[in-house]
């Protein structure tokens, strides 16, 4: 099917980039409201972890333009996508500092920041949770002490009476046989720490509640029909009268995934009629976003001399923050798939979320995969030079192929690995030594693997209108969301592909949850594989619709008819073309003169009908939890600074096994991006708090994110195309992918050029200068 | 304290009344209909909120309206009115966007680099756009599109 | 709630009498975009701002009379577009590049920085090594303070509250010399000086050398310049005079880089800044505006 595309594998302009690039397109602070619009502000805690002894609110009430303030009193329900450990506003403790105890709305913005400030909020302080390893103590102080009452779905698994928001374990094997198999046995310890998904555009939500109980949002978001589930169930309202409409995202990245300050507005309920609009502030947004989650990872891996893995023990102890809810799905795809990329017989991983008085954390690019490859893709280059095998050498060894057995048990898709690794070091010339003029310099290379399965739900589902007008052109109904990764380019070239409508008479319409079907969310990189099939099946619907209302009038065959350049044709007849716009919309005048047909619509739904995520808690096995793993490798070119410590990225590759590059352009946009996002949490991005738990880098002062000039002089992504069979034109997902090999790969790169193996991220100028100078500095070889 | 400002806005002129506190951004969204200049920090940092003022780009994030009471202003919605379409066509071309949130900022900072030098090395280019930041892309079609605008510019000139 | 009044006088006479009748409920406005956080953050609260863009008297920028002079209304951005700024004061030149990015270059003076007097303001320590004079004015009459004597502590200038900065004279040096202004940052993007290192050379082996972000206020190093004085610097004189530099700066550690990091950068930068700038009296290269490090 793949071959003789037209449109599909071909480069095009990304169908949204004009409406960008004009400022025709329009986010959710661009909408107009009217004089009617009101305006939200939020009172933050100062704590890190506190007893909310009472708020007093009646002095913000009374300052003239206030209109309402809200409280968690008004708010006693949990809610949450996994666990419903979240208030919309806490009731009686706050868990981190930022955590937005009272909301108050007013006429202006000014208005309610003044409100926030009359609000008395009499607290007893209690002794903040800063590290997981203090969370996990016998006698720690429980953050969440009601955890058994907590709704949860059935394959998460909190742990009442301790700060644990959720376990997944594997045991596949004998890790203990495996490890006597082993000629060599290295353990360490690895950390990741807390950053930020650093969208330019803050969250932003604005509600309104009208008289007939009807609930309309507009939101930056990737969830809008998540958000209504959420909220429906939180608010008792039918989802019928809850209306999500999503207008552009200005980046997303796993940070406007699920629900978060959309909870907030729903205060508008206290003023029905009026819409009322929350934008978060950067320091806000640093906070209350949902960070990565830390991981302190250990991990413990046995190889034969020539270079087999034998056994891998691998504990992940993620810092999940003041409330676990969506990041303990990350806990869990982790936990299943925190072998890396590899075949290993003699798998245990404990992969547990731990509260802390730290924000909460949720999705994040990579949804954990970042964070526990750099423990793995470390260590996967010290184990082979302790061996004496060339770290890529040994990477070929042991990368996972086509029905390998994973960590459970389930047997791997196909897979590129072994093309993916083998161009990546092609492009990067590994093996090859280079030599700076300048004596200061060491240059070197850095190489890691990487792979990521959508983490989702089993039956996460996606559906597509496809409705034609007159002149035959289409608007495609998705609720897939368009953040930037090229989304509705591909959704537009599936509907192109099979319907022979050209790209530029196809628009993709953004979501409305009243007028476009049904998506589950538009994260884990399962898009193009997911609403992309949902699309093809709508667009088949079409064309099936199209073939009976063309038989019925000319009384044709329907299996000799075809579509070519917007026209049905006739196998059986080459004088036969007729034109969509014929048609489409007014059906065909019979013989008679009467009418067939009427308009076309076509409808394709999605869910995977072979996913499992009811495991066996204490083995992880029994499930088939994933539905694909893609697998790729990158690798860095750096120059290192003996004096200063900077490390400079000077080339990149990297390279994706993505099926099929549906717009190989935008593939290629999605390796570079997701690389230099990876470049920004490899080297210089991290959240700092003080020890009272207070961050103190919420700006980009202090939270740099790489900008141009951090960019290398030379990125050369690369596109593997190993079919997925059950995928669109046979794609699958790659976008988030793209970070994950960056850590470990500069990491592996400052070892391979002065000696120093960084085992705490990020991998600052400071480290790489300082650490060498030590006396206990042993050089790695 | 409030007080009547003019200045001219993409061409046309215009006057509007505000306090001395009000930053030019919120005056611009909420009072003059302007959406390309975004608010993405409020600290200068990011260039989301860049509007050329006297020929100049400046953060309108950082500045009070009242500083502009006498100026000309551009902004993004102004750009095919004032016959600045061809570097919005070129990085169109170069797919240069992913989300879109910062692209009214760059194309006001590469159309100011344009204007002062119209033939800037790579490290010029860059160096112009290092206050503009983008968390999609990676910078390299903006990059690349920067670089075939100077080419065709220069192809002109010869 | 911000609510401060707004006058922008055209002359100098009429900024100074608002200054008089106003005087610490006043605030100075530039390029504002270190004014206007201090405001955002609450951190200060005038009652007026006095907008001196319009007045012309501080817009020049002129060599006269042995000097360069730099009024206070000179930004960045012209600064640096100035080839008069780029010859005769090439330190000054480099360090002004260095200074956050180009929206905020095309508001934000020299002047402003000053005054702003953060311990790590990018002028500061190029203004010392010229022995840069800063004119200050008020209703009662003027008076003119070398930079070395104008920061007195973090955020603290010798301005008082009814005065205002109108101008930086830099004189001109005599016969062939170099300069150089190393930054340290986190990366090569827009950032705050950790380190900042500004070293001046003339033809007779006069040095002049400032430290930036390693005390309270922007410092020179009169024990490192004495160490050099008259010699072309060798191996051992360079560990000697960097010896009197760690004895000199006093950095703390915070969240932008560790004390330890700052002393040792202080060392590095220090060679590399003496090596720039006599190289570039000796051979003019690395051209201005190289990286340094």
């Amino acid at each position: 099917m793949s071959k003789n595309t037209k449109v599909v594998g071909h480069d095009a302009v990304r169908i949204d980039m004009e409406e960008k690039i004009t400022g025709a397109a329009l986010y959710t602070d661009d909408l107009p409201f009217g004089p009617n619009l009101l305006h939200m502000s939020v009172l933050a805690s100062p704590h890190a972890h506190a007893e909310i002894l009472n708020i007093d609110t009646s002095e913000a009430e009374k300052f003239p333009g206030v209109m309402a303030v809200a409280t968690g009193k008004d708010y006693p329900q949990k809610f949450g996508l996994y666990l419903q450990d979240k208030s919309i506003l806490p009731v009686d403790r706050v868990r981190y500092v930022g955590e937005q105890v009272a909301v108050v709305i007013a006429r202006t913005k000014e208005i309610a920041d003044e409100g926030c400030k009359l609000i008395k909020v009499d607290y007893k302080i209690l002794e903040p949770i800063l590290d997981v390893r203090d969370a996990l103590k016998e006698d720690a102080v429980l953050i969440h002490p009601d955890l058994g009452d907590y709704q949860v779905i059935p394959w998460i698994n909190p742990q009442p009476g301790t700060n644990i928001s959720h376990i997944r374990k594997i045991r596949k094997g004998d890790v203990e046989k495996g490890f006597e198999e082993a000629d060599f046995i290295l353990e360490d310890e690895y950390h990741v720490p807390h950053v930020v998904h650093a969208c330019i555009e803050t969250h932003i939500s604005v509600a309104r509640y009208d008289y007939t109980k009807r609930l309309t949002m507009w939101n930056s978001t990737q969830s809008p029909h998540t958000q209504r589930h959420i909220m429906a169930n939180a608010l008792g309202i039918p989802h019928k009268d809850i209306r999500i409409i999503a207008p552009y995202v200005g980046g997303g990245f796993g940070g406007k995934a699920g629900i978060s300050m959309e909870a907030l507005t729903v205060a508008c309920q206290k003023v029905p009629g009026y819409p009322v609009k929350l934008r978060w502030s950067r320091k806000e947004e640093f906070l209350n976003s949902s960070q990565r989650q830390e991981l302190r990872a250990t991990v413990k891996m046995g190889v034969t001399k020539e270079g087999k893995i034998t056994a891998l023990r691998h504990i992940m102890h993620w810092d999940v923050g003041a409330s676990a809810e969506y990041g303990n799905n990350v806990v869990n795809a982790t936990g299943f798939s925190a072998t890396g990329p590899y075949y290993i017989p003699n798998v245990s991983i404990d992969s547990v979320g731990v509260y802390t008085n730290h924000p909460p954390c949720a999705a994040y690019r990579g949804f954990g995969y970042s964070e526990f490859h750099f423990g793995i893709e470390s260590h996967m280059d010290r184990i082979a030079k302790a061996i004496g095998i060339d770290p890529v050498e040994f990477r070929r060894i042991n990368a996972i192929k086509t029905d390998d057995e994973v960590a459970y048990k389930c047997h791997m898709n196909p897979s590129g690995m072994l093309e993916c690794i083998d161009k990546v070091a092609q492009a990067i010339e590994w093996g090859k030594e280079e030599v700076s003029d300048d004596p200061d310099i060491v240059i070197a290379k850095g190489f890691a693997s990487a792979w990521k399965a959508p983490a989702m739900p089993p039956n996460a589902g996606s559906s597509v209108f496809i409705k034609f007008s007159e002149d035959g052109s289409i608007n495609v109904l998705v609720s897939g969301m368009e953040i930037g990764q090229g989304l509705h380019t591909a959704v537009a070239k599936f509907a192109s592909e099979i319907l022979t409508v050209p790209l530029n008479k196809i628009r993709v319409e953004l979501p409305d949850t009243d007028r476009n079907p049904y998506e589950w969310q538009t994260v884990a990189s399962h898009e193009t594989w997911e609403l992309g099939n949902a699309t093809i099946r709508a667009a088949r619907d079409a064309r099936a619709k199209i073939f009976d209302v063309v038989s019925r009038a000319f009384h044709l065959e329907k299996e000799s008819l075809y579509l070519e350049d917007g026209k049905v044709k006739d196998d059986l007849d080459p004088d036969f073309a007729l034109p969509f716009e014929d048609f489409v919309i007014t059906g065909i005048q019979t013989e008679f003169n009467t009418w067939v047909g009427g308009p076309i619509m076509g409808i394709g739904s999605f869910i995977p009908e072979f996913t499992n995520a009811m495991v066996d808690p204490d083995t992880g096995m029994g499930g088939h939890p994933n539905v694909h793993y893609t697998v790729g490798a990158g690798a860095v070119k750096i120059e290192l600074n003996k004096k200063t410590g900077v490390v400079r990225v000077v080339k990149m590759a990297e390279g994706f096994d993505c099926g099929k590059a549906i717009n190989p352009d935008l593939v290629k946009d999605q390796i570079v991006g997701g690389f230099i996002q990876g470049l920004g949490t490899a080297l210089y991005e991290v959240c700092i708090f003080d020890d009272k738990g207070k961050m103190l880098n919420t700006n980009f002062t202090d939270y740099k994110i790489p900008t141009i000039l951090e960019m290398p002089d030379e990125m050369i992504p690369i596109i593997v195309e190993v079919p997925q069979p059950d995928g669109p034109f046979g794609a699958r997902g790659m976008s988030e992918h793209t970070m994950i090999p960056v850590m470990p790969a500069v990491a592996n790169a400052i070892a391979n050029a002065i000696g120093l193996r960084i085992k705490d991220i990020p991998l600052t100028a400071e480290k790489v200068a300082l650490r060498p100078l030590q006396k206990d500095f042993v050089a790695e070889k | 304290m409030v007080r009547e400002i003019e200045f001219t806005l993409n061409g046309y002129h215009q006057k509007v009344s505000v306090k001395p506190g009000e930053k030019l951004l919120d005056v611009l969204r909420d009072k003059l209909g302007i959406t390309s200049a975004k608010y993405g920090c409020g600290k200068g940092e990011c260039g989301a909120c860049t509007v050329n003022l006297d020929g100049k780009t400046v953060r309108s994030c950082l500045m009070y309206a009242v500083e502009a009471d006498g100026s000309v202003i551009e902004t993004l919605e102004g750009f095919q009115r004032l016959g600045k379409k061809e570097i919005q066509e070129i990085y169109q071309k170069h797919n240069a966007f992913q989300c879109g949130f910062c692209a009214p900022g760059f194309i006001l900072s590469t159309d100011e680099l344009l204007s002062q030098n119209p033939d800037p090395d790579e490290e010029e280019i860059k160096e112009a756009l290092a206050g503009n930041l983008c968390r999609c892309t990676g910078y390299k079609n903006i990059f690349s599109a920067v670089k075939e605008m100077v080419e065709i510019r220069k192809g002109r000139e010869s | 709630m911000l609510n401060f009044d707004y006058r922008r006088p055209e002359s100098l006479d009429e900024a100074l009498s608002l200054r008089k009748e106003w005087g610490g409920k006043s605030s100075l406005l530039m390029g504002g975009t270190d004014l206007f956080l201090a405001i955002e953050e609450e951190v200060r609260r005038p009652e007026l701002l006095i907008d001196l863009k319009k007045i012309r008297a501080l817009s020049g920028l002129e060599e006269k009379d042995g000097a360069v002079h730099i009024g206070a209304a000179v930004t960045y951005s012209e600064l640096i577009h100035s080839d008069l700024v780029h010859q005769k004061l090439p330190g000054i030149w480099e360090s002004s590049r260095l200074v956050a990015s180009v929206g905020i270059r095309n508001s934000a003076t020299m002047v402003g920085n000053i005054c702003n007097a953060v311990p790590s303001a990018e002028s500061a320590t190029p203004l010392m090594i010229r022995d840069a004079v800063i004119h200050i004015t008020s209703a009662s009459g003027s008076r003119s303070v070398p930079a070395v004597e104008f920061f007195t502590g973090p955020r603290r200038t010798v301005v008082k509250d009814d005065e205002i900065v109108t101008s930086i004279s830099v004189p001109l040096m005599k016969g062939k010399f170099g300069e150089s202004y190393v930054k340290l940052g986190r990366y090569r993007g827009e950032d705050i000086a950790q380190v900042a290192t500004a070293v001046l050379v003339d033809e007779n082996w006069n040095y002049r050398i400032a430290y930036g972000a390693v005390g309270p206020v922007p410092m020179g190093i009169p024990g490192a310049e004495a160490v050099l004085k008259g010699k072309k610097p060798a191996a051992d004189l360079i560990e000697k005079a960097k010896s009197e530099v760690l004895n000199t700066v006093s950095p703390i550690g915070d969240i932008r880089a560790s004390k330890e990091y700052r002393l040792h950068m202080c060392a590095v930068m220090f060679e590399k800044a003496i090596d720039a700038a006599v190289s570039r009296m000796e051979t003019g290269a690395p051209a201005y505006g190289a990286r340094l490090i």
